[in-house]
């Protein structure tokens, strides 16, 4: 599923967060969002996933018609995640439950990804007792559980342990090759931008800078700022 | 120290005896403040949910006033309640001055401004994050209210039973609306209040035993909840 955005500008009281004149997203890639800090990566993000709305512009998610079938067909997962006050399986099997799935289909999809996602030791684990890593585990299988359409990931292994990194991203590349998600993340992980990323979009004050394959834009980019950024000048 | 003693040992024979009127005033202690509690309760918690979710012109305003009810004194809730209820006021009709209702209606004015702030400062520290996770993970509206509320639960909790707290151990706003009417509308902090000043130490320190104790309960139950999440 693609997307694709016009004019978009949001403010924060006068302050103009991101002024973007046009934009598609690739369906079925995985595209990263960079840039330095206050680039307007994370409004972006929250905009995309319907989070919040946007001032001005328009957005077309491609196959996506009505209204509300952007609930429940995007998902987000937050820098920082909440979990529900409760266990981990009945974290992830939060969404198919409001989407009126049975028992055993719950048990048996709820199983697959806690198995997929090295869960097992803390399946039964109430949320609060887990540590950042596990829990960042636990929300990105519970975004991934209900085989979103688009994913947006929000710097989803910012200050976690290699070894989750490592689950996550196969996660990622999984849920791009087997669901055809969309997957949008934003990163300030070059590295992680590198290994993950079909295409990258580079943000600047607000603005799309640049835009391409990952590959082309680490290694040749178009502007100065862009090779600032990834020369870690910026 | 001897008097104080001999109080207590009174106070328990009294308490082991099953005195029919001290147990009569601590039942109907419990009457009008569980149910003034259950009344704030339903008024306060969709109050506190709403202004912790709802952005609109002049919340700040209401937000202060609210802080302000917090700490309203007993006796100005007393006194506002005994005016408009007094024969001369506007609701002087109902006749329900010096009763158990009027009581609890008084109480009901003192706690729901308590139990509403605590709920609303819950949810604005987490309502926005819970309805966008809800919103992430395709809740609609109804299953989004039903997350917010459960993952509030804590906070719903120590609401209430703050509010039953201080309730049950109020005297100001009782003491005038119900006038301390043996056998109709005394309760235990208006009783302790009369029996002191009659010298009467041994009842007045067995229903501060019990007063105690449910203090001790109240505060416990809130301790285990915010210990166990």
């Amino acid at each position: 599923m693609s997307i694709k955005f016009n004019d978009i500008t949001k403010y924060y009281s006068n302050y103009k967060a991101l002024d973007i004149s046009e934009c598609t997203i690739r369906a079925g890639a995985i595209t990263g969002i960079i840039g330095p800090n206050g680039a307007g990566k994370s409004t972006l993000a929250r905009i995309l996933a319907g989070l919040d709305k946007a001032d001005t512009g328009s957005i077309q998610y491609e196959g996506l018609l009505q209204a509300g079938d952007y609930n429940k067909k995007i998902t987000m997962v937050f820098q920082k995640p909440y979990l529900l006050k409760t266990t981990v399986y009945k974290n992830i099997a939060y969404p198919l439950k409001i989407r009126g799935y049975d028992k055993k289909d719950i048990d048996s999809r709820v199983n697959n990804i806690i198995n997929d996602m090295e869960l097992q030791n803390i399946k039964y684990q109430k949320a609060w007792k887990l540590s950042g890593g596990e829990a960042q585990k636990a929300a990105l299988a519970r975004a991934l559980i209900f085989n979103p359409s688009i994913v947006v990931l929000d710097e989803p292994t910012a200050n976690i342990d290699p070894s989750s990194i490592a689950v996550m991203e196969r996660m990622i590349r999984k849920a791009k090759e087997q669901l055809r998600s969309t997957i949008i993340i934003v990163t300030h992980n070059m590295h992680q931008a590198k290994r993950l990323c079909d295409d990258l979009i580079f943000m600047d004050k607000g603005k799309i800078v640049e835009k391409g394959e990952s590959l082309q834009l680490i290694y040749d980019p178009r502007y100065e700022t862009t090779k600032r950024f990834i020369n870690g000048e910026l | 120290m001897e008097y104080i003693l001999k109080g207590l040992t009174e106070a328990f024979s009294l308490l082991l005896s099953m005195d029919k009127e001290v147990y009569g005033i601590i039942f109907l202690s419990l009457y009008v403040s569980i149910s003034a509690t259950v009344l704030s309760t339903l008024i306060a918690v969709p109050s506190g949910i709403l202004l912790g979710t709802i952005d609109f012109k002049g919340k700040k305003l209401v937000v202060r006033i609210l802080y302000t009810f917090m700490s309203m004194p007993p006796v100005i809730a007393g006194l506002i309640i005994f005016l408009l209820l007094s024969r001369r006021g506007p609701l002087g009709f109902l006749g329900i001055l010096f009763t158990p209702t009027a009581m609890i209606i008084a109480q009901t004015c003192l706690v729901t401004p308590i139990i509403t702030g605590i709920v609303y400062n819950g949810t604005k520290e987490k309502g926005k994050l819970i309805g966008s996770l809800a919103k992430t993970l395709g809740a609609n509206k109804l299953q989004a209210l039903l997350m917010l509320i459960c993952e509030l639960r804590v906070n719903l909790l120590t609401g209430v039973i703050t509010g039953l707290g201080r309730a049950i151990s109020e005297v100001g706003a009782v003491m005038i609306v119900g006038g301390n009417i043996k056998g109709h509308t005394r309760v235990m902090t208006t009783t302790i209040a009369m029996l002191q000043g009659m010298g009467e130490y041994s009842t007045a320190i067995a229903i501060g035993l019990v007063l105690l104790l449910l203090a001790f309960t109240i505060n416990s139950i809130i301790y285990h909840f915010q210990q166990v999440e």
